[in-house]
């Protein structure tokens, strides 16, 4: 089983009931709002504000505005202690509102970048490495948030009690009991814990898991006892639903099955009033032993039924949040490389502008060198980004623009065909057609198509002009038998310009039967396809004013161009001319690109 | 053999009849110009294939299949470009013919209509086009062709496909597996838009079912199953199952 721990919130303590705390901030509210003008104290008070109603509600977002506005506010009446706190009440936010660490731990770090330029402010800062303890903390990685506490405990007294009982609930996590409960007695034995019931019965609650855990029963049940005492003596609802399912595994390991099961159905009521799966699941649980062991099975059945579906609701959960997470820390990774970019143009600028400070020319210049260098490099950069933009946006109008020029020649065809031959045959013709251009609708769509779609599209084209010239030309695809065509991946209707060519313009006033080739093979990391025909041969066609390169071809040396920048590798295109009458080689070979 | 014909085009059933010419004189072919016409001619007729069109005036094919009470015929539905019918006939694995009908494609779709084993439950897999054409948001179905027939399965039920050369082993919650005669590509495209995602060459996986991604390279379902995502796929799977 799991344990829970009640989360040791840094310095925040919930005495009052709910409806007082709501009337707490709306007096606070009230007084902000009613301040004439902007001041040090209302700074202080809308900071104040900001974490009350934070704890009094966490799933409101919108207290995110407030607190930015704080800051912003805090900067222009250069109030640097209030500016601090702001950066904290805004990472505490993002942590506890938004889940989203990174942008906490970011807020963090710019509060102690206030410490560390104002020492009056150094002694604030400690809270802040609490915070960011706590950060840790929820992100598992122990390690770190240990270190953090335990530099908080060394430089701070006031402090003392929060850091010693969180060390002990990172011990309890980590699974560590004897060092869990010696940190849990610690944090019992200081002096601030003594006016601060919401505390001690918090750390007897968690002191009563860890006893539990460490199957030491007596005190386990001893350490729950001091708790709900405390909880009857003080009305403290904040942590009685933790209580009572901590003194009912307490009770269950004592084989008290009577107590254990009336705390247990008490932590499940609260719990559900209050919404929290993670208790509801620890209290079922219970409830399914003590079931079980008092031999009262379907009770227990049932019990247990409730308590996997939890489990799996939970799972669930944690899978959004993992999820999230990856998807957060990829966001981050991504600022941090900007961010670092800029970071290191202005330390260049600042090296640059110290040395030439310096009265000396040389470094100087020099210092201009790297300074220049730096910004070039940033430039460079931005404008490589731009360049990418511009030609997938070029990309797509090139695979768009193929469209007209290939319907006019398809179109051609059919007109040619109608002239010639009887309406039947055009209707088969035509819906050929039909079928072809919807295949070029779906296929240019895609940036790229797995090469068995592109090869549909090549035998239904060589299909559809056959038919139109019955007799002119044959045609034969030969593809590698190693390559899987499924699973390659090549840029839609590459080739076709080329066929089309062949067809177009090599076998025009040929005499004879004209033969098309194509072949598809594979190359180490290049896909190669060539087309050959027993044409005319390609500088055998121009002859007077026919444009030395067609439409299509142009086209895709284009493209091929932009898919080289983009992917930096070398795609190729070669026409090779086999001699007169002899015909045409093409050869393209592409990076071999795979869907899986 | 009787054939119908329900399009209120002329042209388009002349069209049809032209492509129907060559199969010679065993074709009785019956020609049904609305959606009125068809329901009440073809229950009499009793037809062995019926060619029908999606778009009937202000009717649907479908409104004349909910219609009839005998669906005992092989179906054949032709359309000009409607996606959402397209989609739908897909998932319940009724054939279609795109027009202007090809020759080949009608030559094909004629051989399977009269196959006995097309006419085989054609009213479940009727009953799977009409659930996908209404708007309820009702659990839906998909017909999955195997070797003896067809089962029907509900969607939300299907926890992962896997591919076994040109077959595909469906895997259901109940833990049972179906093994249809289709390759993993045919269900990829038809459940891509239902939460189904590739995560590798030979598995599709329902994202409901995920539990969790490990960094190591595999997805873990809530069945306690590993399974691999190949390298190429991991960031769109996870961007995938944030989005879901």
């Amino acid at each position: 089983m799991k344990c829970i721990f009640t989360l040791m919130l840094l310095s925040i303590v919930v005495h009052s009931y709910a409806q007082q705390f709501q009337m707490e901030l709306d007096s606070l509210i009230g007084i902000i709002e009613s301040s004439p003008v902007t001041n040090q104290e209302t700074i202080d008070l809308r900071n104040q504000y900001t974490k009350q109603a934070l704890f009094a509600n966490p799933s409101d977002t919108t207290l995110l505005a407030f607190a930015q506005s704080t800051v912003d506010l805090a900067t222009e009446l250069r109030y640097w202690k209030g500016l601090l706190l702001g950066y904290e009440r805004v990472a505490l936010v993002y942590q506890y509102s938004f889940s989203n660490p990174y942008k906490a731990l970011e807020y963090y770090h710019k509060a102690l970048a206030l410490t560390e330029k104002d020492k009056d402010l150094e002694s604030m800062g400690w809270s802040i490495y609490g915070g960011i303890g706590t950060l840790y903390y929820e992100q598992e990685e122990y390690g770190k948030a240990l270190e953090q506490f335990k530099k908080v405990l060394h430089n701070d007294k006031n402090l003392e009690l929060t850091a010693t009982a969180n060390i002990a609930n990172i011990f309890g996590s980590l699974n560590q009991l004897d060092s869990a409960i010696f940190y849990y007695n610690k944090a019992l034995d200081l002096e601030q814990v003594t006016n601060n019931p919401t505390y001690k019965a918090n750390l007897y609650s968690n002191l009563s898991l860890v006893y539990s855990q460490a199957n030491q029963m007596d005190f386990a049940l001893a350490s729950a006892a001091m708790s709900i005492d405390l909880i009857e003596q003080y009305g403290i609802e904040f942590v009685r639903p933790t209580a009572y399912a901590n003194a009912s595994m307490a009770y269950l390991g004592n084989k008290d099955y009577d107590n254990a099961e009336q705390y247990a159905n008490e932590a499940l009521q609260l719990s559900e009033a209050q919404g929290n799966i993670f208790l509801q699941k620890s209290a079922w649980g219970t409830l399914a032993d003590v079931y079980s062991a008092k031999g009262e099975f379907s009770k227990a059945l049932e019990a247990y039924t409730k308590f996997s579906v939890l489990k799996d609701s939970l799972n669930n959960q944690n899978r959004r949040v993992e999820i999230n997470r990856s998807l957060l820390e990829f966001e981050f990774e991504k600022e941090r490389t900007i961010a670092q970019a800029e970071i290191d143009r202005q330390s260049t600028i600042k090296t640059a502008s110290l040395l030439g400070g310096g009265g000396l020319l040389a470094a100087s210049v020099f210092g201009f060198v790297l300074y220049k260098r730096r910004r070039d490099a940033v430039e460079q950069k931005k404008e490589a980004e731009f360049r990418a933009l511009v030609a997938d946006t070029e990309l797509k109008a090139l695979r768009a623009q193929m469209n007209p020029h290939f319907i006019f020649n398809a179109l051609n065809s059919i007109g040619d065909y109608i002239l010639k031959n009887n309406n039947e045959t055009a209707l088969e013709f035509l819906s050929k057609f039909a079928k072809l251009m919807r295949m070029v609708l779906e296929n240019s769509e895609n940036k790229s198509i797995p090469l068995e779609e592109d090869l549909k599209f090549l035998e239904l084209y060589l299909q559809v002009e056959t038919k139109r010239q019955p007799g002119k030309f044959s045609y034969h695809i030969q593809v590698d038998e190693g390559l899987d065509v499924e699973n390659t991946l090549v840029p839609p209707l590459l080739l076709q310009p080329f066929i089309e060519n062949s067809i177009w313009h090599g076998f025009r006033d040929k005499d004879g039967i004209g033969q098309i080739q194509i072949t598809i093979n594979e190359n180490q990391d290049m896909l190669i396809c060539s087309i050959e025909d027993n044409g005319r041969g390609i500088e055998h066609i121009t002859n007077g004013n026919e444009s030395k390169k067609s439409f299509g071809v142009s086209i895709t040396e284009n493209r091929l161009k932009i898919l080289n920048k983009q992917k930096n590798k070398e795609g190729r295109l070669q026409v090779i001319d086999l001699g007169e009458q002899k015909g045409t080689r093409v050869e393209i070979s592409l990076p071999l690109e795979r869907l899986f | 053999m009787k054939v119908a014909i329900v399009d209120d085009e002329q042209h388009c059933i002349d069209h049809l009849s032209t492509l129907l010419k060559p199969f010679g004189a065993g074709m009785d072919i019956s020609c049904f110009g609305s959606a009125e016409d068809a329901i009440a001619g073809l229950d009499t007729l009793r037809p062995d294939i019926v060619f029908l069109d999606v778009q009937l005036h202000d009717k649907t094919g479908f409104d004349v299949l909910s219609s009839i009470s005998k669906r005992d015929f092989s179906l054949i539905f032709t359309t000009a470009y409607e996606a959402y019918a397209i989609e739908a006939f897909k998932f319940s694995a009724i054939d279609y013919l795109l027009k202007p009908v090809d020759k080949d494609d009608f030559e094909m779709a004629l051989q399977k209509a009269t196959d006995k084993v097309e006419q085989s439950q054609l009213h479940d897999r009727v009953k799977v086009l009409l659930s996908h054409i209404s708007t309820h948001n009702s659990p839906k179905r998909i017909s999955v062709p195997s070797n003896d027939g067809y089962v029907f399965l509900l969607m939300e039920d299907i926890v992962r496909c896997q591919a076994d050369v040109n077959y595909t082993h469906i895997f259901t919650v109940d833990g049972k597996k179906y093994t249809a005669s289709k390759t993993l590509k045919h269900f990829e495209k038809l459940l891509e838009r239902q939460h189904f995602f590739r995560i590798h060459n030979s598995h599709l996986i329902n994202l409901t079912y995920v539990n969790s991604y490990h960094k190591d390279g595999y997805a873990i379902l809530k069945d306690g199953l590993k399974l691999e995502v190949s390298t190429r796929r991991k960031e769109a799977f996870i961007k995938e199952c944030g989005r879901f």
